[in-house]
């Protein structure tokens, strides 16, 4: 039985009140519903990013969990330590790797792919804000065709590294995706992975005002719209067998999709695009959804 | 207490086994592997309860160790070269989280170009970490230093993390007369673990966020406090050790002094070659020749005492360097030594040898020695044998 949001609430609340985050900050939601979802017993391992400053300077810390901060790479091999003391010492602890794209997609990706190669039992979360915001908003391996960055003024010439589908390669038990404007998906996904032995992988979007370039206000706005226009899929990969979450299904048929200018528009880092670019991310949303739907397909 | 001939590498791993290590963050590099291996082996075997992390790079060993060393239970890990290099990051988080972690450096050349042998650039190049640096000279040395080492760094007293150095192949791969004490022998003289803190979900406490300037300020100082303050420490918990475990050994003092008291000449090293300068000693003393030598066994601490007491009065110091500080003419071991006896010795001359398995053995050594009686000419020479003497590199205008 899923709780109602209520009830959750009640819940433990993985962050305290007086962080450094940024009004408006999708990544200080997502971990408040990181509490709601793995409750206690979790221990967090932040590596560099925006989360080491959300916490706020030492003595104080305003996650509401363990926190061992380590340097960017080194996210999914300490990890790795601590569960295995843990095992060592006879004790049930969620170990938890909360990264942003760049600590996963790119600096961290070895690490990450070795403790998923491993099936290290640890819960590995990517707070995907596509960029390298806490320096300023470069680019990173997550930054959309088109986008502008700092790095990029003249918008991003590549894809998007697709993390999550290469992390259903890596053969690990649990991986799925969420976004910040689906708290119940996204709470009900981190309580099932908790529940799962072995590498777990949760991709988060989280729409960064700052460097998206929209009002703080509207963050849950335009996470919803990434999953509406499909650019963003939400599903699970669980056993072995793709579901595709119910806020995503209509994304199967290319004629339910709502059209992705709702989203690009939503936001000012798109401004530059032509009509010939934004068909090239139509062209990458359909590519991903070709991809998910001959899994589904062949399972 | 059983004596069995074996390599260095072994000798470490033996050690680990001794000092009922928890976790092991593994991944192999020459010369240190075959440590990683036969703790594979002892695993795979069940003689030990070692967890062991097989990880997929040396950066990601250092940080495995660290997590499960925060997670509450001892921890080692042991690498070489550019893996220490690919390190440097984590070896510095180490040291600031101020958390007990043991490693052993079989120690490499450092490239380009590409060199398996042995030199000590790589170890020598983190001696401003903030970890304890003890240096073995034979493998009875590698065991006792690494079993020491886990009981020096969970000292409350210190809480940091130890390298114990060893020369790559020359005491890696050589097998040597190793006494190894009995399991009971070394729980005797090994605590149980003991670390500043434990990450543990009942406690919920931050580690490593980020710290206003003094107070980053104040941590940085609290571990040269600690560092400096080892000194002690590490000479109380060595009698223990010759008492408990070894009474061959002499671990009552850091450095370590071979015919020193009347001798003129005063030659400082570090490491495997100390057997072949003692044999070289003892040739220029039947000559008549007071020379005596000085080994550093630890390079951090750097036992300020201990050395200008040592080399007190002599006519001259040579110091031997098997390892680079580009730009500075001389190696660290010179810098270091240098800067601790100038106002107190006339004389102090340098050598650099033996980079990336330059052979330096007893005669070579002899040659330096005598020259240096002698009186060197210059501070600081770059010494090569003989036979490499007319070697000439083609440099990249060269090749055009
Ligand atoms: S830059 Fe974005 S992700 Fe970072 S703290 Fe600010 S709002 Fe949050």
């Amino acid at each position: 039985m899923s709780l109602g949001l209520r009830e959750i609430l009640n819940k433990h609340n993985g962050i305290l009140s007086g962080t450094s985050a940024c009004p408006g900050c999708p990544e200080n939601m997502a971990m408040r519903m990181l509490g709601m979802g793995l409750g206690k017993d979790v221990v967090l391992v932040v590596v560099a990013g925006c989360s080491s400053v959300i916490q706020g300077n030492a003595p104080y810390n305003a996650y509401n969990f363990p926190t061992v901060n380590v340097a960017f790479a080194a996210g999914p091999a300490t990890a790795a330590g601590l569960a295995r003391a843990y095992k060592q010492r006879g004790k049930n602890v969620t170990v938890v790797v909360w990264a942003g794209d760049g600590g996963s997609a790119d600096i961290g990706f070895a690490s990450l792919s070795g403790a998923a190669e491993r099936n290290d039992n640890i819960l590995y979360l990517t707070v995907d804000n596509e960029a390298y915001m806490n320096s300023g908003g470069q680019r990173s391996g997550s930054t959309p065709f088109g986008a502008i960055t700092t790095t990029t003024p003249e918008g991003k010439k590549e894809n998007k590294k697709n993390l999550p589908l290469l992390m259903i390669a890596h053969n690990v038990p649990y991986v799925a995706t969420a976004s910040v404007g689906y708290p119940h998906d996204y709470i009900e996904k981190l309580k099932k992975a908790k529940q799962v032995e072995g590498f777990k992988y949760v991709h988060v979007l989280t729409p960064d005002p700052y460097g998206w370039l929209f009002d703080p206000s509207k963050t849950p706005e335009v996470a919803k719209l990434a999953v509406q226009t499909c650019y963003w899929p939400l599903f699970e990969y669980y056993n072995g067998k793709l579901s595709i979450s119910s806020e995503s299904l209509h994304c199967l048929d290319r004629r339910t999709r709502r059209p992705i200018r709702d989203f690009l528009s939503a936001q000012g880092r798109f401004k530059r695009l032509t009509e010939d670019q934004i068909k090239i991310l139509e062209q990458y949303i359909d590519n991903v959804w070709e991809k998910l739907k001959s899994m589904l397909d062949n399972q | 207490m059983i004596r069995k001939v074996i390599s260095g590498n072994e000798a470490v791993a033996l050690g680990v086994k001794l000092a009922r290590v928890g976790v092991t963050g593994i991944y192999p590099i020459t010369p240190q592997t075959t440590i990683i291996e036969k703790l594979a082996e002892m695993r795979a075997k069940g003689e030990i309860e070692t967890e062991i992390v097989r990880v997929e790079s040396e950066h990601s060993a250092m940080a495995a160790t660290f997590g499960a060393a925060l997670g509450g239970v001892r921890a080692f890990t042991a690498t070489a070269s550019q893996g220490l290099l690919y390190m440097h990051e984590m070896i510095w988080w180490v040291a600031g989280s101020r958390v007990p972690v043991v490693m052993v450096v079989g120690t490499r050349a450092v490239g380009a170009p590409w060199n398996i042998w042995n030199e000590h650039t790589d170890f020598t190049s983190e001696r401003d970490s903030g970890w304890i640096m003890a240096f073995a000279s034979n493998p009875q040395e590698a065991l006792d230093l690494t079993l020491q080492a886990f009981r020096i760094s969970e000292d409350e007293r210190v809480f940091l993390p130890m390298m114990v150095g060893m020369d790559g192949f020359i005491l890696s791969h050589t097998k040597t007369n190793v006494l190894i004490p009995d399991q009971e022998q070394v729980d005797d003289f090994l605590l149980p673990r003991r670390q500043p803190y434990v990450i543990d979900p009942e406690d919920p406490i931050g580690m490593g966020n980020i710290f206003p300037p003094e107070g980053y300020m104040r941590l940085r100082e609290s571990i040269d406090l600690a560092l400096r303050n080892s000194e002690d420490i590490i000479k109380e918990i060595g009698r223990e050790y010759n008492k408990k475990i070894n009474p061959l050994g002499d671990y009552s003092t850091l450095n370590v002094s071979y015919k020193l008291e009347d001798a003129d000449y005063a030659i400082v090293l570090m490491g495997a070659w100390a057997g072949d300068a003692m044999e070289a000693v003892d040739t220029l003393r039947e000559k008549g020749i007071k020379i005596g030598m000085l080994r550093i066994r630890y390079l951090r601490p750097w036992s300020e005492k201990e050395i200008r007491n040592a080399l007190k009065d002599k006519r001259a110091v040579l110091v031997l360097d098997r390892s680079t500080s580009f730009g500075r003419g001389g190696g660290p071991l010179y810098v270091e030594v240098k800067s601790t006896i100038s106002d107190i010795v006339p004389q102090i001359k340098g050598v650099v040898s033996g980079l990336g398995g330059v052979t330096v053995n007893k005669s070579e050594l002899l040659y330096i020695f005598n020259k240096f009686v002698e009186g060197l000419k210059d501070d600081v020479i770059w010494y090569y044998p003989k036979e490499v003497g007319k070697i000439e590199l083609r440099t990249p205008r060269d090749i055009e």
